[in-house]
């Protein structure tokens, strides 16, 4: 039997992993976006639970740089090359950025949700990191597994089953 | 937040009437008597709010309001997904174990509370202080706590706050949290009712 070591990433963490029993979770993503890097030769893996689009909102006071999508993007893709991993091979996968409250009549501006994912996908273009699945929208929440050992990347939902990225 | 003895006292008071409120209107629906006992109230920190319901992947029942006026802000009714069954079973007066699942009808049942409980804490707060609010229609979600708080959450987050919660439980049975989470502006508007209420 595998010996697995959960690494849990909190709000606005971001955590890298290269021992191949460890497995990144961020759980209970709703309008937040978890983003899973990954280098399928060196076998590291980076995660960030983004919490809001823009760096910008952090109206100066000291916040961690996984809580925007912009910084949180950049730290994890630094943390992840600083481990070792390949800039090159990375590939990224997202999910969450749901719209919880959909039914509430809540200003759509406050949609964060799709703010988050729309922030998401902007900051890995602009760092040339290449989208390859994503499972984001919807009125629901998601838990997301990366795998170090294979880069599977799992997101499990209430109800609604289970997918691989 | 820290509160003065004083005002804490006043909160107590909006709070238990607003769940004697509640309890009213519960009971005036149901065909049983519903109360609200034993409320304890806390302030926690918004990123500490998930553990109340057993963490962020735990899945929970959530009722969600709006709070609109003079104060803004959110209000989520949490319960555990077998004591939220429990009182569909209860407001719809069938037997303990009859609801399974959230259909339609134990969600508008629920949708009730939310509105019953929200009405009453409006009111006993409009009552007391003469801040005039008001709570949108409820929605009422299954899912993880995480997910289902950090959608409020974030919109709070900004400004780095906490909210108050009344745990409180139904005929002393079925344990519920009640978050009340205004806004920075509408919490130090709050407080200085509370201070005005001495």
């Amino acid at each position: 039997m595998t010996i697995v070591e959960t690494e849990v990433v909190g709000l606005g963490e971001v955590r890298v992993a290269s021992r191949p029993e460890q497995v990144l979770v961020c759980y209970g993503l709703g309008s937040c976006v978890g983003v899973a890097l990954y280098d399928p030769v060196a076998r590291i893996g980076a995660m960030v639970h983004v919490v809001l689009p823009d760096s910008s909102m952090a109206r100066g006071r000291d916040a961690p740089p996984g809580k925007y999508a912009d910084t949180g993007v950049e730290a994890a893709l630094e943390a992840i090359v600083k481990a070792g991993a390949s800039r090159s091979r990375l590939i990224a996968r997202a999910a969450g950025g749901a719209r919880m409250l959909s039914l509430a009549g809540v200003n759509p501006k406050l949609d964060i949700g799709a703010r988050n994912a729309e922030a998401v996908r902007k900051a890995l273009a602009r760092h040339g990191l290449h989208l390859v699945a994503e499972d984001m929208g919807g009125t629901y929440g998601r838990t997301l597994h990366l795998y170090i050992a294979t880069g599977r990347l799992l997101v499990t939902t209430v109800g609604r089953g289970e997918r691989e990225l | 937040m820290e509160l003065q003895p004083s005002q804490w006292g006043s909160l107590e008071r909006i709070v238990t009437q607003a769940l004697a409120g509640s309890s009213r209107s519960l009971s005036q629906m149901t065909t049983g008597e519903i109360q609200l006992l034993a409320p304890q109230l806390s302030f926690v920190r918004l990123e500490n709010l998930p553990a109340l319901a057993g963490g962020p992947a735990a899945v929970v029942v959530g009722v969600y309001l709006a709070i609109t006026g003079e104060l803004q802000g959110h209000v989520v009714l949490l319960f555990r997904p077998e004591n939220a069954r429990g009182l569909v079973d209860l407001l719809l007066g069938q037997p303990p174990g009859t609801c399974r699942e959230l259909d339609e009808i134990a969600r508008s049942a629920l949708a009730e509370v939310g509105n019953v409980c929200g009405s009453a804490f409006m009111n006993a707060l409009a009552d007391r202080t003469g801040l005039k609010v008001k709570p949108s229609p409820p929605v009422v979600m299954e899912d993880m706590a995480g997910a289902i708080l950090d959608a409020v959450v974030v919109q709070l987050s900004i400004t780095d706050e906490e909210a108050l919660v009344i745990s409180t439980s139904f005929n002393g049975a079925l344990p519920g949290h009640f978050l009340l989470m205004p806004d920075n502006r509408s919490m130090a508007r709050l407080v200085a009712a509370l201070e005005a209420m001495r």
